[in-house]
């Protein structure tokens, strides 16, 4: 993995800010929510205690009489009759829902809210129950009867109402007014279709009529195992009481089995009607936000008034809806509700009975918004801080790498051209890879210097050792004019052989000074290459008679600005080398090849293939890989003096197997 | 009268032992170890011939001071360095400075003294009046195998007594290639290809000094050197 890899991996861990900001977000958003869950706590705390006492606020009732005196209650008695309306309601007592819109009186229930718990039953028998659903709104009342009835009987139609004999399935409204005065209505019908409720009054002679009441309207509607009927009777025109009563005939005139929230023999009501005041609604629509519901509750829990802005939407600048979408997902967690409720007791004057319960609920989207809009700003900052850093590392990665690699490749460079360092990159750099390359520039420097030495060491020795051994050799000489045994002459004979050797030694070991020597005096003359190699392969052949000598040269002139002296020594050797390494009897090739700026002269020779550390080092001085065996003296200048040579021609020598792996190239460039 | 031979060389060893090979040739021998003790005695006599080391004792170019004040003294004087140093610029220096050959230290005594009778060979030829037969033409080349003396379009050429001796190695057979162990052996010295090299290089100078279009000393490349006419 590169560096700039690394530092880029490096750069992405930045973006654990915007996960840590999602992190943060949520936190921050329980928070706001627990706040806001308090301060709504204190708003329904705030309304529920400005509702405190005030059952009038809360529960309808009936205007104060004009003559208090003949009211049969104390005066206490509007608080005790109120007072009663949030007692635990009775089985008899009816408290309607708070009803979101009218239904139509057409005698079917499907556009009543669907709740089956506010219905009331009510049962004689088996035979003889009904179901009771009732609501208020806007000032009236709405009764939904579904009365279970095997026989339903109708009225026999056009006839007196008050006939008994034709009487059929009765509905008996039961209330008291204003005054506490109680009155009755009933309900028949001929048939299905809208009813209307009559009174009985009686005349001045006994007589008796059964007008119709138009405040109160209907529809009667036949059901599977019964009838239903749909009423709107108008709050004014009941008190505090209310109540049902269902006659039920299994045939006309028959005596009825009576049943319901009234006392059969008097009609007299038995519940009371727990309706809120009309005041209530309007009072908690002041309170009243975008986003809010408040509704106030009955001790038994049904609702008495509502005030609802929940759907309203909420004036907060729209973020964008992808962004906000995706952070969403990001933070929500699924299934949550989107909304706060809180619920506040209301009491009475006392303090000592709950007469209501208010409860207040908030939608979401208020702190959703808000934490939308922070954490869009949050993940946008983060996420632009991360691209930022992640570029700049790539950036700097990337420059640290240049760097790293501009060192490489001069340390590389450097240590091929056998630690001949001119100049190091980045050492004036003043950070850690500037020291690196500092010291990589010394620790070349010091190599170069020790090369140098050591490449001028054969030399210098020679030289140091020329004076002692011409001192040997000049004894030996001189001991060759005096009479000596013949024992003795054959130690001098030996003596003589090893000064010779030595000497050879020494002049095998100053070659590559006088070489360098030659090539700091060679003058650059214009010659053909052709005929040079040419004559050269030409003296091999007596030279080497047992090597063979292929020589492939181009057939037109090669000119070449050097030296022939020197080209010629390059190949001599060439083919010393070449004739080392291979076999008795090979044949050794010897080519021209012409390059569009350059001479290449290759020498190629079978024999053992080059091992394989040694290509770099093969022109370097005193190396040497000679065949075991080989006991005259070699100090691997050989091919140090052909590099020379060949980089003196502006070029450079090289060394390579052949393709085949049953020999040796080595070729020398030269520039043209 | 013997001829006296002047070492001066501050190795006592091999002073010694150049001084044994010469008394033995029956030549007087007076060794020196430094300058100094030269100029001394050579203000007192002339030597006949004088071998001289470059480096002596503190001295490290003692040598060519000496070999110059020695021209000064007399130019006939036959003059020869015998050097442990072996780079071209020391063999130019020395020939510079009139010397009569420039030998390294691992030539052999039997060599030294082969060049020690030549010099003197020469010094005896040129108080004797020139003599014809001993001369040897060709073309423009004359060359005086007595006096050891080279002549180019009837110019002398400044040889030393080496080059003299790989010239007259070429050109006694024109055409003829030589190569360098011939040359080497003609010339009476052991030397490496690059010294053979340099040597002729420095004879074609001073032909091209001459005549700047001599081109009678060929090389032939991987094989040697010929003369051609």
């Amino acid at each position: 993995m590169s560096l700039r890899l690394k530092l880029l991996l490096l750069g992405l861990a930045t973006l654990v800010l915007p996960w840590g900001g999602c992190r943060y977000a949520r936190e921050m958003e329980s928070a706001l929510r627990e706040g806001e869950a308090n301060s709504l706590q204190a708003v329904s705390q705030t309304i529920a205690a400005s509702l405190q006492g005030r059952t009038d606020l809360l529960y309808r009732a009936p205007p104060p009489p004009a003559d208090a005196a003949d009211e049969p209650r104390p005066d206490s008695g509007a608080q005790q009759a109120t007072a009663e309306a949030f007692d635990k309601p009775g089985p008899d007592d009816l408290e309607p829902l708070a009803l979101t819109a009218a239904p139509l009186l057409d005698g079917y229930g499907d556009d009543w809210p669907h709740e089956p718990g506010a219905w009331a039953n009510f049962r004689k028998d088996d035979h003889h129950r009904f179901a009771l659903l009732s609501g208020v709104y806007e000032r009236m009342l709405y009764v939904l009867l579904d009365v279970h009835d095997e026989h339903p009987l109708y009225d026999a139609p056009g006839t007196n109402t008050l006939d008994a004999a034709t009487f059929g399935d009765r509905v008996w409204l039961g209330f008291d007014d204003a005054e506490g005065e109680q009155h009755q209505v009933f309900i028949s019908a001929t048939g299905p279709g809208s009813v209307s409720a009559r009174r009985i009054e009686s005349g001045e002679y006994g007589q008796r009529s059964a007008p119709v009441e138009p405040r109160i309207r209907g529809a009667w509607q036949p059901t599977r195992d019964g009838y239903r009927i749909e009423l709107r009777v108008p709050l004014s025109m009941i008190g505090r009481s209310f109540g049902i009563l269902v006659d039920d005939r299994d045939a006309r005139g028959a005596a009825p089995v009576s049943y319901g929230t009234l006392r059969s023999d008097d009609l007299h009501t038995l519940g009371r009607l727990i309706v809120a005041s009309p005041e209530l609604s309007p009072y908690l629509t002041q309170f009243l936000q975008p986003g809010l519901k408040l509704a106030v509750s009955s001790p038994a829990g049904r609702v008495l008034a509502r005030a609802d802005a929940l759907a309203q939407p909420l004036t907060l600048a729209r973020e964008t809806a992808i962004l906000a979408s995706l952070y969403r997902r990001f933070v929500d967690r699924p299934g949550e509700r989107q909304v706060l409720e809180s619920t506040a007791p209301v009491y009475d004057r006392d303090h000592a009975a709950v007469i209501g319960s208010l409860e207040v609920t908030q939608t979401a989207d208020h702190w959703i918004r808000l934490r939308d809009h922070a954490l869009t700003r949050m993940l946008t900052f983060t996420l632009a801080t991360s691209l930022v850093a992640v570029v700049a590392m790539f950036a700097f990665a990337a420059w640290l790498a240049l760097r790293l690699a501009r060192l490489r490749s001069a340390s590389e460079s450097a240590l091929t051209r056998s630690g001949l360092v001119t100049s190091f990159p980045e050492t004036a750099a003043r950070d850690e890879l500037g020291d690196v390359a500092r010291s990589f520039s010394t620790l070349l420097a010091r190599l170069n210097e020790y090369t140098s030495y050591l490449r001028t060491l054969a030399g210098k020795l020679a030289h140091e050792i020329r004076t002692p051994l011409t001192i040997v050799r000049s004894s030996l000489d001189n001991l060759d004019s005096e009479p000596v045994g013949e024992a003795a002459r054959a130690y001098l004979t030996r003596a003589r052989q090893g000064s010779e050797r030595l000497n050879a030694i020494l002049l095998a070991m100053g070659a590559a000074t006088r070489v360098e020597e030659a090539i700091g005096g060679a003058e650059r003359v214009t010659f053909d290459l052709v005929p040079v190699l040419g004559s050269a392969v030409a003296a091999y052949r007596g030279a080497f008679p047992g090597r063979e000598f292929l020589a492939e040269l181009p057939a037109d002139p090669v000119s070449l600005n050097g030296a022939p002296d020197l080209i010629v020594q390059l190949l001599d050797k060439l083919i010393d080398n070449a004739v080392d390494f291979s076999p008795a009897g090979a044949r050794l090739t010897v080519r021209l090849r012409l390059e569009p700026q350059a001479a290449v002269i290759e020498v190629e020779n079978p024999g053992p293939p080059l091992p394989l550390h040694v290509e770099g080092r093969l022109f370097e001085s005193l190396w040497q890989s000679r065949p075991d065996g080989d006991s005259r003296p070699h100090f691997g200048l050989g091919l140090y003096i052909v590099r020379l040579i060949a980089e003196f021609h502006g070029g450079e020598a090289a060394a390579r197997n052949l393709p085949d792996g049953s020999g040796v190239r080595i070729s020398a460039r030269l520039a043209r | 009268m013997k001829r006296l031979i002047a070492i001066v060389e501050d190795e006592a060893a091999l002073r010694d032992n150049y001084a044994a090979a010469f008394a033995r040739d029956g030549f007087a021998v007076r060794g020196y170890a430094n300058r100094a003790q030269a100029l001394a005695a050579f203000a007192t006599r002339l030597p006949d011939l004088a071998i001289i080391d470059i480096s002596l004792e503190d001295e490290p170019e003692g040598g060519f001071e000496l070999c110059r004040q020695l021209r000064a003294m007399s130019a006939e004087l036959p003059i020869i360095f015998l050097t442990a140093r072996d780079s071209e610029l020391d063999a130019v220096s020395g020939l510079r400075l009139g010397a009569d050959d420039f030998l390294t230290k691992d030539l052999s005594l039997a060599h030294l003294a082969a060049r020690v009778h030549a010099l003197f060979r020469r010094v005896d030829a040129l108080r004797k009046p020139e003599s014809a037969e001993e001369l040897l033409r060709r073309g423009a080349l004359t060359l005086d195998a007595e006096r050891m003396q080279a002549q180019w379009d009837g110019q002398v050429v400044l040889l030393s007594l080496t080059e003299f001796w790989i010239v007259h190695a070429l050109a006694r057979h024109p055409g003829h290639v030589r190569n360098r162990q011939q040359l080497m052996d003609a010339a009476n010295v052991v030397l490496d290809d690059n010294t053979i090299t340099s040597h002729v290089k420095r004879i074609r100078r001073k032909f091209q000094a001459l005549d700047p279009v001599f081109d009678a000393l060929q090389t032939v490349y991987g094989m040697g050197y010929r003369w051609v006419e």
